[in-house]
């Protein structure tokens, strides 16, 4: 760690793992009441289950976006953060208005959450992912806002890489995009365009741009390649997924009621959106293998190499396996997409978080990388974790595949609760997959504790 | 003179092998069958020993595994499950995408290494 300021990240960082822990408990609560109805009824119902560990998803990915920006541009910028009192201070602010969101979900009935908090003023609640309150909306904006301003100053004012400039797009695009929520049309063809506005634009367009820096940054650090080459693919890669991304978004408008020359645009367009991601694969595997350095930090080249890969599982061929008109057709809203939306969602987001917290943390703590034995552990967590996701998809996608053929493409079709039933086995499976998750993240958390002898590297590997 | 000579040599092997590699890859995704052909046409022009010969075979290799992996094992899959059963499917696309996608990853880090003029497990640095 190079200034000072920088440490702020850490707050941030531990912020994002314990809402994380707090998803993954909602998790397993919601894997669990799949099977066991009225587990936990009336006091946690399941759609309220749902929502905080999704919501709870996108908060801690919010804070670990945050704090990898506060990490990476100082560094970058060669300069102290602009204002590192306004950080901390929206720290502060973005925790207690999340926190309060949550245990809003917990305490009262949603629509009691929604008269309580005004929600008839501005009415944006009620739509999946963004049902905070209009107020932790606007609340999100100002500390968004905030950061940005911080963020882009000290970009402006320092120096200006291709991997803080890509980052900071990124982010722009990210609070832009936020803004959609804001607008709650009644028409719901138009309603679920301005929804996916959000969340399609987010996770298939500008939080690539983010991934893809942080990625980039993580890279040099650890292989020691040359800037010039990793910026190279940097513009290939986001001029891809913008390109794909943008009028991909057609694949979400097959059947809302949207014209019929979607399917086609929808279908085309979202077919080449695997390319950014298996260019990240390609990117990374690159750069690791014409590493000039082995860098103590091996756990952080684990996490980076494993964000490239299980990225183009879960987004690039999973995304793929469903995008086309005629199989979303059958597919659209079955486990399918859980299953894809869960191995997306980790292999690219979480996993990139990961990866930056690896390889920053040991040195926001004064070392080079963790020692020995907690390397280990956290190299076991990734494996835990991995595994255990790929086994939810396998395992929804198997439940998807049944789902479609018993209650879509049957000559005698059941009805959805009938299909259900059938499904049971796989919703156990799953369930079991989910309590190793949670244990490979709890053995996560304890890699940071764990104590053991330091990583010494050759002299010459390091120095060359 | 020789040394530009085997620079040449060494430049032109690189870029079979990578060629080789890519062919491989691009079997396994979005040109198969045609890209196949280019493997075997590049495989003819290499010799044993050099690092593009070793990625044309590696490439060949890859793509018969694969080919027999997914569509022999998912046939066997049909004609045992049956055509008309739902847990057939469940098996077969699941095992297809999975193991299709174990393959092209696999292909992906041949093709770095072959950029490098590397083998898969000869250390690089
Ligand atoms: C990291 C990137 C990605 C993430 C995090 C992600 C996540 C998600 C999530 C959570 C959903 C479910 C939304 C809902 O209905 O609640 C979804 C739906 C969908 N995604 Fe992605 N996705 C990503 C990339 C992709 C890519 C690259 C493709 C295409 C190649 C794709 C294709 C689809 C399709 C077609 C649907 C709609 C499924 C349906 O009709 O039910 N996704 N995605
Ligand atoms: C980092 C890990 C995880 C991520 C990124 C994640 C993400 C998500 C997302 C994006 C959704 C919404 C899906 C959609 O709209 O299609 C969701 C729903 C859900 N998740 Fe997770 N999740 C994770 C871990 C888990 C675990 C460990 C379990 C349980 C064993 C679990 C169980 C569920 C369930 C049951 C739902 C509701 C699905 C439905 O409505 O049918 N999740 N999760
Ligand atoms: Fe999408």
């Amino acid at each position: 760690m190079k200034y000072q300021s920088q440490s702020i990240a850490k707050l941030y960082f531990i912020a994002a793992i314990g809402l994380f822990v707090g998803q993954i408990l909602f998790g397993v609560t919601l894997g669990l009441q799949y099977v066991i109805g009225d587990f936990l009824f009336p006091e946690i119902p399941f759609n309220v289950a749902r929502m905080v560990h999704t919501n709870l998803l996108i908060v801690w990915l919010l804070f670990g976006f945050m704090g990898s920006a506060y990490y990476l541009v100082p560094e970058e910028s060669e300069r102290e953060l602009y204002a590192p009192w306004l950080a901390k201070l929206m720290f502060w602010i973005f925790l207690i208005a999340g926190a309060l969101t949550i245990l809003g979900y917990l305490m009262v009935p949603y629509a009691t959450l929604a008269e309580i908090t005004m929600n008839d003023l501005l009415p944006t609640m009620g739509r999946e992912f963004l049902e905070q309150p209009t107020i932790t909306k606007i609340g999100i904006v100002i500390v968004a806002l905030a950061f940005l301003f911080n963020i882009g100053m000290t970009i402006l004012t320092g120096r200006k890489t291709v991997i803080s400039l890509v980052l900071l797009t990124g982010l722009i695009g990210l609070a832009v995009f936020f803004l959609f929520s804001f607008y709650n049309p009644d028409n719901v063809v138009m309603d679920k365009y301005f929804w996916w506005f959000v969340v399609h634009l987010w996770v298939e367009g500008v939080w690539e741009l983010i991934m893809a820096a942080m990625l980039a940054y993580v890279l040099i650090k650890v292989t020691g390649v040359d800037r010039e080459v990793i910026e190279k693919w940097l513009y290939i890669i986001i001029a891809m997924a913008l390109i794909s991304g943008l009028i991909g978004t057609g694949h979400h408008f097959f059947w809302i009621g949207a014209p019929d020359y979607w399917q086609w645009l929808g279908s085309i367009f979202s077919a080449i959106e695997p390319i950014p991601f298996f260019m990240m694969t390609l990117f990374a595997f690159n750069v690791v293998n014409k590493r000039r350095r082995d860098h103590p930090n091996k756990a952080a080249v684990l996490w980076a190499l494993g964000t490239a890969v299980m990225a183009f599982l879960g987004a690039g061929v999973w995304g793929f396996l469903h995008t086309l008109a005629p199989v979303n057709f059958y597919t659209h809203g079955t486990q399918i997409t859980a299953a894809h939306g869960h191995m997306a969602f980790y292999g690219a987001y979480v996993m990139v978080i990961l990866t930056m917290i690896s390889y920053s943390m040991p040195l926001m703590r004064g070392k080079q990388a963790g020692n020995a034995r907690a390397q280990v552990i956290e190299m076991w967590s990734f494996w835990l974790m991995t595994v255990a996701m790929v086994f939810i998809t396998l395992f929804l996608t198997g439940a998807g595949i049944l789902q479609v053929y018993l209650q879509r493409y049957s000559d005698t079709p059941l009805g959805f609760m009938a299909t259900q039933d059938k499904l049971e086995i796989f919703y156990w499976a799953r369930e079991g997959a989910g309590v190793i998750f949670l244990i490979g993240l709890f053995l996560y958390i304890y890699s940071f504790f764990a104590k053991g002898e330091d990583v010494v590297m050759p002299e010459a590997a390091v120095a060359s | 003179m020789m040394k530009s000579e085997t620079s040449k040599n060494n430049e032109q092997q690189l870029k079979n092998a990578s060629n080789a590699a890519l062919a491989s890859l691009l079997n396994l995704t979005i040109l198969p069958v045609i890209s196949f052909i280019a493997l075997l046409f590049i495989y003819k022009k290499t010799q044993p020993g050099n690092i593009d010969h070793y990625h044309a075979v590696l490439g060949i290799k890859i793509n018969i595994t694969a080919a027999l992996a997914l569509f022999l094992v998912s046939t066997l899959m049909i004609v045992l499950g049956g055509f008309h059963s739902p847990w057939t499917w469940v098996y077969v696309i699941t095992y297809f995408t999975i193991v299709h996608t174990i393959f092209i990853v696999f292909a992906i880090w041949a093709l770095v290494r072959s950029w490098s003029g590397d083998k898969l497990r000869s250390k690089h640095n």
